[in-house]
């Protein structure tokens, strides 16, 4: 019981200060330091403690210091209810969804089995759709609260946006789930041990289909409708300031990792090395005995996990920094008429494929 | 167009350059439909992903251990320790000219007053004791200058010139950016570059 406290603790204690604590920080120091890489730039690289710019990674800590002073701005004529509470109910889904992701097998370390994932739900897949579609609500109602055109319109997008692309990516993720005849990610992941069995292989068009719509829930560009700020200043959050603006910008990185975990779980062997199962892995490490063996998979695991992450990281990034912005009616065509169609045939064909 | 013509005179012939006759409306092929590869999108957002990502690649090990000998690929200058170089047709703040003896070259004529579309320029003329004229105060207002070069290239005596000082243009006060005569002499070996230049684009050879 105590055991099983303290490997809750350890796991929660765990994914929040990566995700928080470093993904979050370092996500918006990446997004700088990216973009200009990609484009023959140098980035942010001047903020420095006693001389020392560790290639501009004190920007991220000059920007928390900065929305720690910052005035937190309502506007007048705004609800003030709403408009305080629609970045909570922004970010607190873009942390919870993380929960449910799996980072690594399921081993025993002092006749105590531990499973590297904070809730194993039945529901699993599904409960990541239900709490991440709950981000729409915070979006619509910081449009709505704001009293301002621009953040009204940038919420009218997201949400017409938000709502069309639920649909479509419920219908991309089916193939997966009906081949691997599971919503649970620990499953889906543990089936992904076989290097020919990783979802890129069993359904190479829901991957496309799944990240693609992802990206588009996420707002970020191609996608990023409701906040263009070449169109509407800076969409729905226009009207916040200091901490509350980070909280929708945390919950965009969050979203990010989490998208990033998701993809790795359903299509890319979630936390399997090529052609290592986690027998083979503790064979491996049998040298450092039982018990010992057991941690060191549980770190590879980790770092297995985490290093296919960043590179979904490194990809939406790379994507971000390298399409244009989608036109409104574009966005919603590609939705309806040609993503919801190519799902719907995915299913038709996986479900032929695995009855015959 | 002149309407007198000498005798001998050729017949002026209005049209100038091509012949109209000879001139054929270029077929231009606007393709705007995409192809259905292109429609596709998929495999052409992946080769522009490609491109991207060569960018990346090629800057991340420029970064992290530049090629020996090249230059870096990226065009970021660091200001404040890293300057351009400027091209000599580059205008900045115009100086005045000083002679080897320290005096200015400025023999007070108003031309560039009289031209400066600003009037950022206010010359009081004096005279010498030889009859020499000179600027008693030569003040420019760098608060109304537009840095458009008429002063430089009307200059009779080479006196005034644009400079390729750009720094300390922008005061918080507009009576600090009144500058006098001392203020902006300069040495004709330190703006001996523009000169060189202005002789030759303004035909200046002859003085």
């Amino acid at each position: 019981m105590l055991a099983d406290l303290i490997e809750s603790l350890a796991k929660i204690v765990f994914i929040f200060s990566v995700n928080i604590g470093f993904f979050a920080p370092v996500l918006g120091w990446v997004e700088r330091k990216q973009s200009a890489v990609m484009q023959d730039r140098i980035g942010a690289n001047r903020a420095d403690i006693f001389g020392f710019t560790a290639i501009g990674l004190f920007h991220s800590l000059a920007d928390a210091v900065k929305v720690l002073v910052k005035e937190d701005f309502i506007p007048a004529g705004a609800n003030k209810f709403f408009h305080t509470v629609a970045p909570f109910i922004c970010l607190v889904p873009a942390i919870v969804t993380f929960t449910v992701v799996p980072f690594g097998g399921s081993y025993t370390v002092f006749g105590h089995e531990v499973q590297l994932v904070i809730a194993d739900l039945d529901v699993g897949i599904l409960f990541v759709f239900a709490v991440s579609s709950l981000a729409a609500y915070g979006v619509v109602l910081s449009g709505w609260a704001s009293r301002s055109n621009w953040s009204l319109l940038g919420a009218l997008r997201a949400s017409a946006q938000m709502l069309s692309y639920e649909v479509a990516m419920g219908l991309t993720i089916i193939g997966i789930i009906m081949v691997f005849g599971t919503l649970k990610l620990t499953e889906i992941g543990a089936m992904q041990e076989n290097f020919f069995k990783w979802g890129i292989f069993l359904q190479p068009v829901g991957f496309i289909l799944f990240f693609t719509c992802a990206i588009a829930e996420n707002k970020r560009a191609p996608f990023d409708m409701p906040e263009a700020e070449s169109e509407l200043v800076a969409g729905y959050f226009t009207e916040y300031s200091g901490l509350k603006f980070v909280m929708f910008w945390m919950a965009e990185f969050l979203e990010i990792v989490t998208i990033a975990g998701i993809v790795t779980t359903l299509f890319f062997g979630a936390w399997h090395l090529p052609f290592v199962t986690d027998q083979k892995l503790l064979e491996f490490f049998l040298f450092a005995g039982p018990n010992g063996a057991a941690v060191l998979a549980i770190l590879t695991n980790i770092v297995t996990f985490f290093a296919k992450v960043v590179f979904f990281i490194w990809l939406q990034m790379t994507i971000r920094w390298t399409l244009p912005r989608f036109r409104y009616d574009q966005v919603m065509r590609l939705c309806w008429k040609m993503i919801l169609p190519l799902a719907l045939i995915n299913i038709l064909i996986t479900g032929l494929v695995l009855l015959l | 167009m002149s309407t007198t013509k000498k005798p001998d005179q050729a017949e002026c012939h209005p049209m100038v350059g091509v012949p109209i006759a000879t001139l054929k409306p270029k077929q231009v092929r606007r393709q705007i439909d995409m192809t259905l590869w292109e429609k596709l999108y998929v495999f052409e957002i992946a080769r522009g992903i490609g491109i991207t990502t060569k960018h990346f690649a090629k800057n991340m090990v420029g970064f992290v251990a530049p090629p020996k000998g090249k230059k870096r690929s990226v065009f970021t200058v660091y200001y404040p320790e890293e300057r351009v170089t400027l091209p000599p047709a580059y205008r900045g703040r115009p100086v005045l000219v000083a002679r080897a003896d320290g005096t200015e070259k400025c023999v007070a004529c108003g031309l560039c007053e009289k031209i400066c579309p600003a009037s950022a320029i206010t010359i009081v003329a004096g005279e010498k004791d030889n009859a020499e004229r000179y600027p008693m105060s030569y003040t420019l207002d760098m608060s109304r200058c537009v840095y458009c070069g008429y002063c430089e290239e009307v200059c009779p005596k080479e006196a005034i010139v644009m400079s390729s000082e750009y720094e300390g243009l922008a005061q918080r006060d507009r009576n600090a950016m009144r500058y006098s005569k001392e203020d902006l002499l300069r040495s004709e070996e330190s703006v001996q570059g523009r000169l060189d230049f202005i002789r030759r684009i303004y035909s200046k050879c002859n003085y």
